[in-house]
């Protein structure tokens, strides 16, 4: 497979939150030859099962990759001198000092092509030239009348970016959506590395809905699903000029596995046996509280699933240059393959009991 | 309508103390449920059972309305208290409240230095006449809510908890209305809706429901220098597409927008930007629900004066029939 192609199907396709069904199609078809079952669930969620080999009833590990990506909406239809004008709101975690300017498609009645408009610097009073826009300033330009707008854009029409996936130097890509289709990449990758590798366990990989907004599917799915472990799989920070040390990774320098609350100590150490088996570099990333990821929906569903955090390293998130390196999603896929491979019978039993020696000492 | 609407909103029923609430709906809805049952969390809910062949839908309105709680009473028997759920600073001075026990007290200020400025809510305190904690015929832990007459002024119609015992009535009027539906319907009166839509939460993970489509008020863009938003009271019934708290169902977003056009129903689509509905518990219920919101827009929420359009009302109405008594296919 090839890793750059893969990605640019993935990032180009549009799938803001709420709005994944487009997504959820082309990932279908990605799977599709590498697993027994797809279903999509009740709050669009892709359900794809790979039957593992032990008898049944067999353990199953949930791998949780979200699938949508940051957008906007269209909130009012505006008139300025017979022309069209959309005044939009966001969808998740927009970057509101990047937005202007951008390539955006609004999901209409049809697909149409705009841009983010506002004043240049020349017609605007000094004291706002240096300013971020606000959203107040800011519209889609369609190129249409009024009329042709009203026919074909409504209140509440989904908007994405639009930005091509852009080869860097070496194994290092930019584009839009990264966040999180890099993780879905790595998820197919994974999916490919189980072929013709045995596993007991069965896999249940959900490329899960609304995470930029609410952790939706995380939760849904894991209680649907009922795995008996999950690993949710996210972009990371990644080190560049400006970044910080501590939380921050290099890019190509392997996978992060995160240790914190939102995962289990057993599913940190066994996600650092697959690399170890691997040879494989990989860093260890930490969270207080809160990890921004699916993680923190998948642990407490039902009674609570041991759940690890695998991340791949991303520089400008949330923005539509956002950058990895196609090494670390490749070695992400490995990384969970491996993992697969070598969960047995008595893993969560065994995980379990590490804990409650860890209590005694 | 107006004098079910009347009863409702002039009702006592903070968030947490919804008792009264109940024991005033149930009789409107008695003789139109197959069943009704109260959850641990106080949650009323009504069954409609369906002709067969549907889905499990659950409507959400809720019964409270946010308020006030006494923390503390001074030396000289004036009562600080706190806030149960969105209560706004700027509406209180001169508000009057009451509580479960029928006492009735007015809302001052400590001296404001500077008229520009408003007081957080810890320099508000309630006088119900009392001169000492010993004389204070309510104490530390009691909840009051606003009170204020009903007002009905042509089609606009003006309360103090119109949020959402306006939901409320839409719910029991479309019980009323709806003949027969091949869909088992849950009306469920939620509580606690203002502290976090924690009612819902419980009742949907109870009932777990196939569809929810909670019932509230929205926010409206009609007012001078209100934030841009394309919701005016009066041009009809408000289906929800995003708040801050949730992005409806697109299924179901495609059928209420269907179901309204089929049947000449005035409604407008909402985007909106500060706050969320039970829908948003709904939503992430169990294994998910396809959730959503028709919303009856009203102006100056959170306010005792919130103001909505009796023809939007009736809109809300119809539409939620229409969808009840129909197939639904997302």
């Amino acid at each position: 497979m090839d890793t750059f192609k893969l990605l640019q199907t993935l990032t180009e396709t549009a799938a803001p939150s709420g709005r994944e069904q487009q997504i959820a199609q082309v990932i279908t078809e990605l799977w599709e030859p590498y697993v027994d079952s797809l279903s999509i669930d009740r709050v669009g969620s892709l359900i794809a099962v790979k039957n593992g080999r032990a008898p049944a009833p067999r353990p199953r590990l949930l791998l949780a990759a979200h699938m949508d990506e940051i957008g906007l909406m269209v909130r009012q239809v505006v008139e300025h001198a017979g022309n069209g004008f959309l005044r939009v709101t966001n969808v998740g975690g927009v970057d509101i000092r990047q937005i202007y300017a951008q390539l955006v498609t609004v999901h209409g009645r049809k697909d149409l092509h705009g841009v983010m408009a506002s004043l240049p610097p020349h017609m605007l009073p000094d004291e706002r030239s240096d300013k971020p826009f606000g959203y107040e300033d800011l519209v889609i330009d369609l190129g249409l009348s009024m009329a042709e707008v009203q026919a074909n854009v409504s209140v509440g029409d989904f908007v994405s970016f639009r930005q091509p996936l852009r080869k860097l130097q070496g194994k290092r890509v930019s584009g839009k959506a990264l966040d999180n289709r890099a993780s879905v990449a790595a998820v197919t990758v994974c999916l490919e590395y189980l072929q013709g590798r045995a596993h007991d366990w069965d896999v249940v990989a959900v490329a899960t809905v609304q995470e930029e907004t609410r952790l939706l599917g995380a939760y849904t799915s894991a209680f649907a699903q009922r795995p008996s472990a999950a690993v949710a799989i996210d972009v990371t920070f990644g080190k560049g000029p400006g970044a910080n040390d501590e939380n921050a990774f290099e890019l190509g320098g392997g996978p992060t596995i995160d240790i914190g609350p939102n995962v289990h100590p057993g599913m940190y150490q066994a996600l650092q046996d697959a690399a170890d088996a691997l040879e494989m570099s990989v860093n260890t990333a930490t969270h207080a509280r809160y990890s921004g990821t699916d993680a923190f929906g998948l642990q407490i569903a039902r009674e609570g699933i041991p759940t690890g955090l695998v991340g791949i390293p991303l520089r400008y998130m949330h923005t539509m240059v956002e950058s990895v390196d196609m090494k670390d999603v490749e070695r992400t896929g490995r990384l969970l393959g491996e993992l697969i491979v070598r969960l047995d019978a008595k893993f969560i039993d065994t995980i379990t009991a590490a804990m409650m020696e860890a209590d005694k000492s | 309508m107006n004098e079910l609407i009347k009863k409702l909103v002039e009702a006592y029923g903070p968030s947490g103390f919804e008792d009264g609430m109940r024991d005033l709906i149930r009789p409107e809805i008695e003789a139109y449920a197959d069943e009704i049952s109260v959850d641990a969390l106080g949650n009323l809910i009504a069954v409609k059972k369906g002709s067969g062949g549907g889905l499990k839908v659950m409507i959400a309105a809720h019964m409270d309305e946010i308020g006030v709680m006494v923390t503390h009473i001074t030396q000289d028997g004036f009562l600080r208290f706190t806030n149960i759920g969105g209560v706004l600073p700027h509406n209180l001075m001169g508000s009057r409240v009451q509580f479960a026990n029928g006492v009735i007290g007015v809302i001052s200020s400590d001296r404001l230095e500077d008229r520009s400025k408003i007081h957080p809510l810890t320099k508000f305190f309630i006088d119900v006449g009392a001169s000492s904690p010993d004389d204070c015929p309510v104490g530390v832990g009691d909840a009051a809510g606003f009170i204020r007459p009903f007002l009905a002024q042509g089609k606009r119609l003006t309360a103090k908890a119109m949020d959402d015992r306006i939901g409320c009535v839409v719910a029991i009027e479309t019980l009323k209305r709806l003949k027969t539906t091949p869909h088992d319907v849950y009306f469920a009166f939620t509580v606690q809706e203002e502290v976090g839509v924690r009612g819902a939460m419980t009742a949907a993970n109870h009932l777990d429901p196939d569809v929810g489509i909670a019932l509230d008020v929205t926010l409206t863009g009609d007012v001078p220098e209100a934030r841009p938003m394309a919701i005016s009271l009066g041009q009809g019934a408000a289906i929800k597409v995003k708040d801050s708290g949730m992005i409806a169902h697109a299924g179901l977003v495609r059928l209420m927008k269907q179901r309204a056009e089929a049947a000449q129903i005035s409604y407008q689509l909402e985007v909106l930007d500060g706050g969320s509905t039970d829908a948003r518990s709904m939503q992430i219920a169990n294994g998910g629900t396809a959730a959503g919101c028709i919303s009856i827009p009203c102006r100056y929420v959170h306010s005792q004066s919130e103001t909505v359009d009796a023809d939007d009302v009736e809109s809300c109405i119809k539409l939620l029939v229409e969808i009840l008594a129909n197939p639904i296919n997302l």
